[in-house]
């Protein structure tokens, strides 16, 4: 956002192309040389949450591995902060939560999928019982 | 519409901005698996029962499979994104398929419940059916029993069958009145669950022992035509009573020829009448 006013604020001042692309250079370097790397707080938070929400729904018990894949992506990623390797942490909490997103969806899948069986398999038994009963009588 | 356009534009140039700050000398790949999952992004769009029911899920796929075409000086970030668009679409499916499940859920529920009406329809004919036909034996059997004539009483049917089967002191059933047997037969063999008693009996002319003899061996004759007739012997007894128990008074003509009689019970079985 800060960067985006700045770069507003320069395309303001300078009107002139060559101006505002040396402008957009010389902010570019400085922000490369001076920014210190923030640890991706906003994915990793978004990835805990996720995997809270698989576990709610189940999901150990219908997407065991893809939970325990988003777990370990989510560790990874706490430790890639601590190596201060900010970029692969932003990537591996990326990916942790959509693991924790398909652990969820799947689970959900599966569980919609039993209840339809569910429902065929006791349909099912209803119309043998009848041919059954009629079978008696005749 | 806009909007899209606008996300799709804003992912390129967050896609682009890194290789634009990247100085590298070899140039931008598109990243390995890109295309196969296009591929299986194209296959979910081209499903008929799945592209329509998570269009949110399938439009992220889109736009990250998008992302993930675009070439990439970064070989990490190639793969990343590469997963991120390969699992959006795993995510989509799943949700598509959830959603099919729900919807197939009416149409089983219908099936079910036309199920469960079948076989209770069913059920209730049956009953019916079954209560009808009980209907009709007992209509039947209170038909055969009024034919023959009984009367009810605490020991059962009780039939009487006068002294006209039989000549004067013979014990030899008369040939033109053995209808009225033939039905009781008839009604014994329809109804294999009841026994039956024979009783001869006698008025108090002639001796006592005489009389006794006479009516044993009507009581017999009686019991060897219905055996005769097809009706286990097993079913049957016979007695001679003599003359010790008259229904009427031995004094007139009328009484004593009602005396002489053979008595035919029916025993009473436990489940019917």
């Amino acid at each position: 956002m800060i960067h985006r006013l700045t770069i507003m604020k320069v395309m303001g001042t300078h009107k002139s192309p060559l101006q505002l692309v040396t402008a957009v250079a010389i902010l570019f370097s400085l922000v490369a040389c001076a920014t210190v790397p923030q640890p991706p707080n906003q994915e990793l938070a978004a990835a805990e949450m996720t995997i809270n929400s698989a576990d709610q729904a189940r999901a150990v018990d219908y997407a065991s591995a893809e939970l325990h894949e988003a777990r370990t992506k989510l560790a990874a990623a706490r430790a890639a902060v601590q190596q201060e390797k900010m970029i692969l942490a932003q990537q591996l909490a990326e990916q942790s939560r959509v693991d924790a997103e398909l652990a969820l969806a799947k689970a959900e899948a599966t569980k919609a999928k039993a209840i339809n069986d569910e429902m065929l398999k006791s349909t099912d038994v209803m119309k043998q019982e009848m041919q059954r009963n009629t079978g008696d009588k005749q | 519409m806009n909007t899209q356009i606008y996300r799709f534009k804003k992912l390129i140039a967050i896609t682009l901005t890194p290789v634009i700050f990247a100085a590298c000398s070899a140039g931008p790949i598109k990243p390995e698996g890109a295309d196969m999952a296009r591929n299986k992004l194209i296959q979910l769009q081209s499903d008929p029962q799945l592209a329509s029911r998570a269009p949110v899920a399938i439009q992220e796929a889109e736009l990250a499979v998008r992302a993930a075409e675009v070439p990439q000086e970064d070989v990490g970030l190639g793969k990343h994104l590469v997963f991120m668009a390969d699992r959006k679409i795993d995510i989509a499916v799943f949700q598509a398929q959830s959603r099919l499940s729900e919807d197939q859920r009416k149409q089983l529920s219908e099936q079910r419940d036309n199920a469960r009406l079948d076989s209770r329809t069913r059920e209730a004919d049956q009953a019916h059916m079954e209560a009808q036909i009980a209907q009709q034996q007992a209509a039947d059997l209170q038909r055969q029993i009024a034919e023959l004539n009984a009367k009810a009483t605490d020991r059962g049917l009780v039939v009487t069958l006068g002294d006209l089967l039989f000549d004067t002191g013979k014990a030899t059933l008369k040939g033109g009145t053995i209808g009225h047997l033939n039905k009781l037969s008839g009604f014994l063999n329809k109804n294999q669950d009841r026994s039956v008693i024979i009783e001869g009996h006698t008025d108090n002319v002639g001796s006592e022992e005489s009389n006794l003899n006479l009516s044993q061996h009507r009581a017999n004759s009686v019991m060897a035509y219905l055996i005769n007739q097809g009706v286990h012997p097993s079913r049957i007894v016979a007695y001679g009573k003599g003359e010790d128990f008259p229904i009427s008074d031995n004094e007139s003509a009328t009484g004593r020829q009602q005396n002489r009689r053979v008595e035919i019970i029916i025993a009473n079985t436990d489940t019917k009448q």
